[in-house]
C-alpha cells in the first residue's frame, strides 16, 4: 500500500484543483474545504513516507501501468522515490499547505478565486510530480505544468502595478528555457532509446559522446533557467514582485528549489558529470556571481518585495556554488541551505504580504514605524531577517557556516587560490545581506509612522499561524543542526552521490556494475572544530560582555540647549533648524546612499541592464547558453 | 538517419530565437516562440526514423495470419511530439491572451514601452 | 435560419458554406475520438476537430448566436468533469490492486472492435470530451473580445 502514495499524493492535487473548477465558482465555503482537504491530504501522504524511506533507508520504485523493465529495457514510466527525492518533496509540501492556509483571508478581497485555487492547486501538483517522478520527459512535462500555472499567478491581479508586463516576460524567458532542456532530452533519447532516468545514467557511465556533452549543456541551461541564476534572472524580480504574495512564497520556496533538485538529479546521477573538473567549475563560477550580483541589485531598490527578490536569487547563489564543490560537505551544506532558505524566506515573504494587506503599498519610501502597531508581524521578521543574514542561533547561521567550511576546505584540499576567494565573496555578501535588511527593518518596522498608516492593526489569526510555524522551525534548525543533519541530511547526501544503488533499484540487482557504473568516492561530511555550537556560546559570551559594557558606563550624552523666547532675535532665525510639530520622513531607500554614490558606475552598469525589456533578457539567456555550450565542448572530452 | 531534417529544424531554431531576440512588436515574439516549438517537433518526430521501417500499428492481415514482427518506426517519439503539440498550442494561447491585455492596459505593443518595471 | 432581432445578417456564401461542413466537422471529430485505438487520431486531435465548430457558427452566423449556442459557464464545467473522469479511469488500476493507470479489462472484445483496449478506449474518450469542450471555451473567450460594440467581453485570463 506505502508504494502508491508518491502517485497519491500527485494525483490528489490535481483532482482538487478539477473538484474546485466544478463546484468551486458558487460557494466559498466549499472552494476552501476542497483546497485546503487536497493540500492536508497530500502532506499526509508524503509524511508518511519519511519513516520507511529516510529512517530505515529503504527505496520505493513503482512502475506505472506495471510496465516493468523487458529484457533489461525499461519502457514505462517510472517513479523512484529515495531519500534526495523526499527531501525535496517534504520542503515543497510544507509551503505549499502553509501558503494555502495564509491564502484563506489574504485573497479574500479578490474576485475570481476558483481559478486562483485551480491554478495554486495545479502548481503544486505540478512542483511534487517534478521532485518524485523518476522519468525524464514526465519530469519536462510537470515543468511546463509548473511553468503555466506560475504564469497564470502572476498576472493574477492583473490591474496591479505592472502584473501583466512581468508575466509576459516570465512566459517568454521560460519559454526559452523549456525549449532548451526538450531539446536536451530529445538529443539523449537519440543517444540512449529510453527515457528513464536509471537506465540513462547506467548507459552514459561510461562516458559522454558530443551528443551527451550537447544534451547535458542544454538542460543544465534549461533546468537553471528554471531556478532563476544570474543570467537568466530579471523575470524573477519582476515576477515576485507581481505576483500576490502567498504565491510569491511558493515561487521562491518551491519553485526555486524544483529548479536545483532538477539540477542536483541531472548532473550528479543522470551525467555523472561531477567528476569532471570544468563542470564543477562552471556550477561554483554561476553560484558566486549569482550571491553578488543578487545582493548588490537588492541595495538599490526601493520596493519591499522586489528586494526580498533578489535577496531570494542571491541566497540560491549559495546553494549552487555549495552544490558544485562536489563534496560529501558542500553537498550537505547545499541541501541544509536550499531547506534554510525555503523557511525564512517564506517568512519573510508572509510578513511583507501582511504589511501589503493592512497598509496597501509596499514602496519603502511610504511606510515606516509599523512596529506599534503590528508587534508579532515585527518579530517574525526579526527571526527571518536575523536568519538570512546568518546571525547564530538561527538556522541561516548553520547552514552559512557549513558552506564558508566547504568552500575553504576544498581550496585547503585541491590548493586552488580561487576557492579561498570564493570563500571571501561568501562572507562579505552575508555582511551586504546583514546591511540590506537593516535598512528594510528601519524603513518599514522602525522609525516614524506617517499618517498613511495610522489606522493599520495586527492581520487575522489565520495569517499569523503560518508565520509562527516558520519562525518555530528556523529557531529549531538553528539550535537542533546535528539532529536535522542525522535524520534529514545525511541520507539525502548518501543518496546524491550513491548513483549504483539507485539503478539497481529500478532496473534489478547487477544491472549497474554490468555497465561498468562507479560511484564518487568522496570523503563523509563531519562538523570538527568548525562545531556551529562552539561559536554560538562565543557569541553569547561576547553578547553579555557588550551589554555589561553598556550598563555599567556613565551616560555622557550631550545635553541639548533649548532656545529661550526672551533671548531670541529674528537675525538668529536661519541658525535654528527644525519646527516642533513638523512630520520628517526618512525614506527608507535613502539609507546606504553613501555606498550606492561611491560604487555609482557599478549601479549605474547593472540597472541600465536591468532595462526591464523582454529582448534584453532573451539576448542574455541565448548568450548564456551558448557560452556553455561552446565551454563545455571545449573542456571536457 | 535524415540530414535534412535536422538541418531544418536546427534552422527553425535558431531563426525563433532570431525573432525572440531582436524584433520588437509582442506579436512577433510570440510568433518566435511558435518558431523554437515547431523546430523541436521536427527534430523529435525525425529522430524515430528506422530506414525502411511502416508506420507503427499492426494491420488485421498481419494479426490474422500470426505475424508479429514487422520493422517498425519507434512510436515513443511520435507520443513525445503529440504532447509538445499540444503543450505548444498552449503557451501560444496564453502568449496571445497576456498579449492583447497588454495593449488594453499599456494602448501600445511595442517592447520598448512595455517597461514600468525595470532596475 | 430566422435570426433574433437586432443580429447583423453575414454574407450568405459563408453562411451555406458554414452550414454545410458544420455536421461533417462535428461528425468527423466524433469518429476519430471514437476509434482513437484502432486507427490514427486519438483523443486531442479529435477534439480540436469538434471544437472547429465554434468557429464555424462565428463565421457563419456571428457572435451572438456562438455564444448563445455554446455557452461558457457550462462548457468550463464539462471541461472539469472530462478531467475529474480520466483520472478516477487512471485509479481503477488501484482498486484492482496494481499500480496506477493499469490497463484492466482488456482481454474483452475481439481485435479489430472497437471496444476491445480495455481502459485506454475510455481514457481516451475523456480525453476527447476534455480537448473539445477545452479547446471550444478557449475559442469563445479569444472571440469574445471580437464581439460587436456594447457586448464587450470580460477577457480574464486563463
Amino acid at each position: 500500500m506505502m508504494q502508491h502514495f508518491p502517485v497519491l499524493a500527485v494525483m490528489v492535487l490535481f483532482l482538487g484543483a478539477f473538484l474546485v473548477e466544478i463546484f468551486g465558482s458558487k460557494s466559498r465555503l466549499t472552494r476552501n474545504i476542497i483546497a485546503l482537504a487536497a493540500a492536508s491530504l497530500s502532506f499526509v501522504f508524503i509524511a508518511a513516507l519519511v519513516k520507511p524511506v529516510m529512517i530505515d533507508g529503504q527505496i520505493i520504485s513503482y512502475w506505472m501501468g506495471n510496465w516493468t523493465p523487458v529484457e533489461g529495457y525499461a519502457i514505462g514510466i517510472g517513479y523512484e522515490i529515495d531519500q534526495l527525492n523526499l527531501f525535496f518533496a517534504l520542503l515543497v509540501v510544507l509551503t505549499f499547505l502553509l501558503s494555502g492556509i495564509y491564502s484563506i483571508r489574504y485573497m479574500e478581497k479578490d474576485r475570481h478565486l476558483g481559478h486562483y485555487y485551480t491554478l495554486y492547486l495545479m502548481l503544486s501538483g505540478g512542483v511534487l510530480g517534478l521532485v518524485l517522478t523518476g522519468d525524464m520527459f514526465n519530469m519536462f512535462v510537470m515543468v511546463e505544468i509548473m511553468t503555466f500555472a506560475a504564469v497564470a499567478l502572476t498576472a493574477f491581479r492583473n490591474n496591479g502595478r505592472g502584473a501583466l508586463e512581468a508575466a509576459f516576460k516570465y512566459l517568454v524567458i521560460g519559454s526559452i528555457g523549456s525549449s532548451m532542456t526538450l531539446t536536451g532530452i530529445a538529443l539523449l533519447y537519440m543517444q540512449c532509446h529510453t527515457l528513464s532516468m536509471a537506465q540513462i545514467s547506467a548507459m552514459l557511465a561510461k562516458g559522454l559522446s558530443p551528443t551527451g556533452i550537447m544534451a547535458l549543456a542544454l538542460i543544465f541551461i534549461g533546468f537553471g533557467v528554471k531556478s532563476f541564476i544570474v543570467p537568466f534572472h530579471a523575470p524573477a524580480a519582476d515576477a515576485y514582485a507581481a505576483a500576490p504574495t502567498s504565491i510569491s512564497m511558493i515561487f521562491s520556496g518551491m519553485v526555486n528549489k524544483a529548479g536545483v533538485y532538477g539540477m542536483i538529479r541531472i548532473v550528479y546521477t543522470v551525467f555523472q558529470a561531477m567528476d569532471l573538473e570544468p563542470m564543477s567549475l562552471l556550477l561554483v563560477f554561476l553560484g558566486t556571481i549569482t550571491m553578488f550580483i543578487g545582493v548588490t541589485m537588492a541595495l538599490a531598490q526601493h520596493d519591499f518585495k522586489r528586494l526580498l527578490a533578489f535577496h531570494s536569487i542571491s541566497q540560491i547563489g549559495y546553494v549552487i556554488t555549495a552544490v558544485g564543490l562536489g563534496t560529501a560537505l558542500g553537498i550537505t551544506g547545499g541541501l541544509f541551505h536550499a531547506m534554510n532558505h525555503t523557511l525564512f524566506k517564506g517568512l519573510l515573504f508572509l510578513c511583507a504580504g501582511a504589511v501589503l494587506y493592512r497598509t496597501g503599498t509596499t514602496d519603502l519610501d511610504k511606510l515606516g514605524g509599523l512596529s506599534k502597531k503590528m508587534p508579532k508581524t515585527a518579530i517574525c521578521f526579526l527571526v527571518g531577517a536575523f536568519s538570512i543574514s546568518g546571525l547564530p542561533p538561527f538556522n541561516g547561521f548553520a547552514s552559512k557556516w557549513m558552506v564558508y567550511q566547504a568552500t575553504y576546505s576544498k581550496a585547503v584540499e585541491t590548493g586552488n587560490f580561487a576557492y579561498a576567494l570564493v570563500t571571501v565573496i561568501a562572507v562579505v555578501v552575508s555582511v551586504m545581506t546583514l546591511a540590506s535588511f537593516i535598512k528594510v527593518t528601519q524603513a518599514v518596522f522602525f522609525g516614524q509612522l506617517p499618517e498613511s498608516c495610522e489606522n493599520v492593526t495586527e492581520v487575522p489569526l489565520s495569517m499569523r499561524i503560518p508565520m509562527w510555524i516558520m519562525s518555530a522551525l528556523c529557531i529549531f534548525g538553528g539550535v537542533c543542526y546535528g539532529f536535522v543533519n542525522k535524520y534529514l541530511l545525511a541520507p539525502a547526501t548518501e543518496a546524491a552521490i550513491n548513483v549504483s544503488r539507485y539503478i539497481d533499484v529500478m532496473m534489478g540487482d547487477g544491472y549497474a556494475a554490468s555497465y561498468g557504473v562507479v560511484d564518487m568516492t568522496v570523503a563523509p561530511a563531519g562538523f570538527s572544530y568548525w562545531d556551529p555550537l562552539v561559536w554560538l556560546v562565543l557569541f553569547i559570551v561576547v553578547l553579555l560582555a557588550f551589554c555589561i559594557v553598556i550598563v555599567t558606563g556613565r551616560n555622557t550624552r550631550g545635553e541639548v540647549l533649548e532656545a529661550k523666547p526672551e533671548l531670541v532675535d529674528p537675525k538668529y532665525d536661519t541658525f535654528f533648524s527644525g519646527e516642533e510639530s513638523m512630520h520628517s520622513h526618512v525614506g527608507g531607500s535613502d539609507l546606504f546612499w553613501g555606498f550606492r554614490t561611491d560604487w555609482k558606475g557599478y549601479f549605474d552598469f547593472m540597472q541600465g541592464m536591468h532595462s526591464g525589456i523582454v529582448n534584453d533578457y532573451a539576448i542574455w539567456a541565448v548568450t548564456a547558453t551558448g557560452c556553455a555550450a561552446l565551454f563545455m565542448f571545449l573542456f571536457i572530452h | 538517419m535524415i540530414i535534412v531534417n535536422y538541418i531544418a529544424s536546427v534552422l527553425l531554431i535558431v531563426l525563433g530565437l532570431y525573432t525572440i531576440c531582436f524584433k520588437k512588436h509582442l506579436i512577433k515574439i510570440v510568433i518566435g516562440m511558435g518558431i523554437i516549438d515547431y523546430g523541436i517537433n521536427l527534430l523529435l518526430v525525425s529522430i524515430g526514423f528506422n530506414d525502411g521501417g511502416t508506420a507503427p500499428i499492426y494491420s488485421m492481415s498481419d494479426l490474422l495470419n500470426g505475424v508479429s514482427a514487422t520493422f517498425f518506426v519507434d512510436p515513443v517519439p511520435q507520443a513525445l511530439t503529440l504532447t509538445s503539440i499540444v503543450i505548444g498550442a498552449c503557451v501560444d494561447a496564453m502568449a496571445l491572451a497576456l498579449v492583447i491585455m497588454i495593449y488594453r492596459k499599456y494602448k501600445s505593443v511595442n517592447a520598448d514601452d512595455v517597461r514600468r518595471l525595470r532596475g | 435560419m430566422k435570426l433574433k432581432k437586432g443580429i447583423k445578417e453575414k454574407n450568405i456564401i459563408v453562411k451555406c458554406a458554414a452550414d454545410k461542413f458544420l455536421p461533417f466537422a462535428v461528425v468527423f471529430g466524433l469518429y476519430i475520438i471514437m476509434f482513437g485505438t484502432i486507427s490514427p487520431g486519438g483523443g486531442f486531435q479529435g477534439g480540436v476537430l469538434v471544437a472547429s465548430a465554434a468557429l464555424l457558427i462565428y463565421l457563419g452566423y456571428g457572435y451572438d448566436a456562438a455564444r448563445n449556442s455554446i455557452d461558457p459557464e457550462v462548457t468550463r464545467v464539462n471541461e472539469a468533469m472530462g478531467a475529474t473522469l480520466y483520472v478516477c479511469l487512471a485509479l481503477l488500476g488501484l482498486a484492482v490492486g496494481a499500480n496506477f493507470c493499469r490497463n484492466v479489462f482488456y482481454q474483452n472484445g475481439a481485435i479489430g472492435d472497437m471496444i476491445s483496449a480495455g481502459t485506454i478506449t475510455f481514457m481516451g474518450y475523456a480525453v476527447g470530451y476534455k480537448v473539445l469542450t477545452g479547446v471550444g471555451f478557449l475559442l469563445m473567450l479569444m472571440l469574445s473580445l471580437l464581439a460587436p460594440d456594447g457586448d464587450e467581453g470580460e477577457g480574464e485570463e486563463q
